[in-house]
This record gives structure tokens, C-alpha cells and sequence, in this order.
């Protein structure tokens, strides 16, 4: 992965905090990972060795998990830090926007 | 296209903001007729009706209880029951429905309603949502009431009323709508008239043309930055470069996701890299959006994506970094394959 995505996750990450009203600090490690202390919990966010797949791997107070985009990156960490997050999930609408 | 599609339009403000008056002035316009409409009243007893005059080719439903919550799904029933008794010929053949809401009322699941509900879907298009506002009261009210300043944030368009009361509207209470809605055209009514296609051509789909108006529904030129203290707040995200089709699905399924009932609405026109010369056009209520509908060709020489979001505690930059750090991804991972 090359840097700008981690770069704009670091912010992505900073920026959420700010959004969930969760006190903490989101910075870079001399290693290259994103490193979130807040709510009594250290996130470590990497970005996943050449796996095609998962392309990010979420440490959780020392539990490893993968995740396929930043997008599932956001929900685990959200899930870890605000203990009240119910996900909505997207409907779509029946009637169209112009009619067919 | 069918041709007995009917656009829905919405009439909301707070109680007492003039909602019944210019609703009266419209059924009595030539150009209003042939006009279904739907009164919601918040009490038991309803008496709004009694004061709206209709011509014989309009009529009037009366709905008491609360629109926004309990009778969603009887206001899904009452549209039903509508649109069969114009296809028996039991009812005037009217082309156009405008729902008038309760004072109190929170228009955003009513819109939902209109968006999802599987027995009105495919005979109705959404016309637009006017919210009246009191020249006299309303900057009071829209600090005081939750509900109004949704009201406001929701519109397409805004009617100042009751200026012949109050002279010309306060400075303080046309700043408070452009942080609240700078997209919304801030008309004024007299006395209660309006002239009715300003009023409701204001929403996405113009039941003239028969097409979409984004550039009128969308008025880029208007907005401005929003308040940053404010609680509800209205702002442009603007791309100059083309999104990837992926990058816009991501973005607004996360966006639902994270944001639900605070994304108050969401409306835009996108360049997507896939189709640069034909855009699509997107809309959202909280989590449920429209397909996006893709136009023949650009409204203008602006070919740049402009979305414009009304939230309730979702900050812009947020959101920014939402769409930068998503479209950084797929571009990296296109790369990569």
C-alpha cells in the first residue's frame, strides 16, 4: 500500500474521534501504523502485508483482527470506542428520483 | 415514462407559521387545480380543512395524529386509497398531491415514507418540500424548536410569511437560514400568496419538463459554510476530479452507516469516472437514498461533483476526510491490480 491511504486514514481516524465526541490522540508510529489511544483502548491500524484481500489488520487491546477497506476499518474501531453505535445500514428507495 | 406518474409535494413549518393560509391562496389559483391534499392535524379534532377552500377539480383529506410517527404507514394507506379512487373515476383526475404536514411534525419519515413504501412506489415522484417560516416569530421559534429548525433544514424551498406584519425579514433570521439551508431559494409570501410554481418547482424532478432540475434544486451558487457551533448545519463537498463508481457507493453506505437519522438529507450531482459525460444525480434522507438517476447530459459547463448535505451534529470535515481517505483506497488498490 503506498502512503497517501494511510495518511488519509491517520486523518480519517483523527477526524472520527473529533466526530463520536471521543477524547484521545491518533498518530503515526515510526513503523508506519496508526495508533488510536482513546476510551481506555489502544487501536494499532496497519496496513495488511500484500493480501489482496484484507488489506488492513486491526490490533483491539492485543486482538488481531483483519479488515477488507477502510470502511471496515471505521466500523471496528467506532464499534470499540463508542459502546452505543447501532449501524444503519443503507435502504434504497422504491420510487425513483425521475419517473421511469 | 408514464404518463399518469403524479408528483408529491410537501408543506411544512412550525405551528402557526402560515402553512394553511397559503394553502388556501394556492387551491384557489388556476394554475393549483386539479390538486389532492392531505391535511395532517396533531389533535383528534382537525379544523385546518375547514379553513381551505378547494375548487371542484382539488380535494381534501383530512389526517389527524401525528404524520411523522404513528401513521406512517395509514399515510401510505391514505395515497393508496387516493390514487385508486382517481383511477375509478370516483375522485376529481388530480395530477398533483401536496401533503400538508402537522406544526409538529418531523418531514424527514414522511419523505422515507414516500421513498419506500411499496404499494405508492412507481405512480408518485417527489415534488419538493416548502417550509414556512414567520417573519415575526420564526427566529425565536427556530432557536427554541428542534423540529423547526429540521423543518427549515429539509425544505427545498423556504416561505417567509407574515411580512406585512413585521416589514421585510430580519437580517438575523436570513442568516439563520442560509446556516441552516443555503441551498433552499428564501421566498416571501403576501398576505399568504405565492404564486404556486415557484413554490413547488423548488424539489428535484420538474413536473413541467418532465425532467430533472439539478441546477435549481441544487443552487451551488447560494451556499455558504456553516456555522460551526450549530447543532444543525448545512454544507457543499466539492470534487473537482471524477469519483469512481465504488468510491460513491462506499462513501454513501458509510455515510448511512455512521451518520443514520443525522444525515438529514443529502442531494448532488457526481461525475463518476465511469460515465463522465452522463451524471447521476443523488439524493438521501437519513439512511434511505434514491437509484441514482443518470441525466443525458451536463446541466451546464460545470462538470464538477457537488454534493450538498444538511446534518444534524455530522461535521464537514468529517465527512471530507470520509471521501478522501475512500477514493485514496480504491485508487491505490486499482494501482496495485
Amino acid at each position: 500500500m503506498s502512503e497517501a491511504p494511510l495518511d488519509l486514514a491517520c486523518e480519517l481516524m483523527a477526524q472520527s474521534l473529533a466526530a463520536w465526541r471521543v477524547a484521545g490522540a491518533v498518530e503515526r508510529s515510526r513503523d508506519g501504523a496508526i495508533v488510536i489511544c482513546a476510551a481506555r483502548k489502544e487501536i494499532r491500524i496497519d496496513a495488511a502485508p500484500s493480501n489482496p484481500m484484507f488489506r488492513w489488520m486491526v490490533t483491539i487491546d492485543g486482538r488481531k483482527r483483519r479488515a477488507i477497506s477502510i470502511v471496515a476499518v471505521l466500523r471496528q474501531v467506532r464499534e470499540a470506542l463508542d459502546p452505543g453505535y447501532a449501524a444503519k445500514r443503507v435502504r434504497v428507495a422504491l420510487t425513483a428520483l425521475v419517473p421511469y | 415514462m408514464r404518463a399518469d406518474v403524479i408528483p408529491i409535494s410537501i408543506l411544512t413549518g412550525f405551528l402557526g407559521s402560515g402553512k394553511t393560509t397559503i394553502l388556501g391562496h394556492l387551491l384557489r389559483q388556476s394554475a393549483f387545480s386539479r390538486t389532492a391534499v392531505i391535511i395532517n392535524e396533531f389533535g383528534e379534532v382537525g379544523l385546518d380543512h375547514e379553513l381551505v377552500e378547494a375548487s371542484e377539480d382539488s380535494f381534501i383529506e383530512l389526517k389527524t395524529g401525528c404524520l411523522c410517527c404513528k401513521i406512517r404507514s395509514d399515510l401510505a394507506q391514505t395515497l393508496q386509497d387516493m390514487l385508486q379512487r382517481r383511477d375509478d373515476g370516483k375522485c376529481p383526475p388530480f395530477d398533483r398531491i401536496v401533503i400538508e404536514t402537522s406544526g409538529l411534525a418531523d418531514p424527514a419519515p414522511i419523505l422515507q415514507t414516500l421513498m419506500t413504501d411499496t404499494t405508492i412506489g412507481g405512480r408518485l415522484v417527489l415534488g419538493g418540500v416548502v417550509a414556512t417560516v414567520d417573519s415575526v416569530t420564526g427566529a425565536s421559534t427556530l432557536q427554541r424548536e428542534d423540529i423547526s429548525q429540521k423543518q427549515v433544514a429539509i425544505a427545498d424551498a423556504i416561505v417567509l410569511t407574515k411580512l406585512d406584519l413585521n416589514g421585510p425579514a430580519q437580517p438575523a433570521l436570513l442568516r439563520r437560514l442560509a446556516e441552516l439551508n443555503a441551498a433552499a431559494p428564501v421566498l416571501s409570501a403576501d398576505r399568504g400568496k405565492i404564486h404556486s410554481q415557484c413554490l413547488f418547482s423548488a424539489g428535484p424532478y420538474d413536473p413541467h419538463a418532465k425532467s430533472l432540475d439539478v441546477n435549481s434544486w441544487l443552487a451551488q451558487e447560494r451556499h455558504s459554510h456553516a456555522r460551526h457551533d450549530a447543532d444543525i448545519q448545512a454544507f457543499t463537498v466539492v470534487r473537482n476530479e471524477p469519483i469512481a463508481a465504488v468510491t460513491l457507493t462506499l462513501f454513501l453506505e458509510t455515510l448511512a452507516e455512521h451518520c443514520g437519522a443525522d444525515l438529514l438529507r443529502l442531494k448532488g450531482i457526481v461525475n463518476v469516472a465511469e460515465s463522465p459525460d452522463r451524471p447521476a444525480v443523488i439524493h438521501g434522507v437519513q439512511h434511505v437514498f434514491h437509484a441514482p438517476a443518470w441525466l443525458k447530459r451536463w446541466p451546464s459547463d460545470d462538470r464538477r461533483s457537488r454534493i450538498v448535505f444538511i446534518t444534524r451534529r455530522v461535521r464537514e470535515r468529517w465527512v471530507e476526510a470520509l471521501l478522501e481517505a475512500i477514493g485514496a483506497e480504491v485508487a491505490d488498490a486499482s494501482v496495485a491490480a
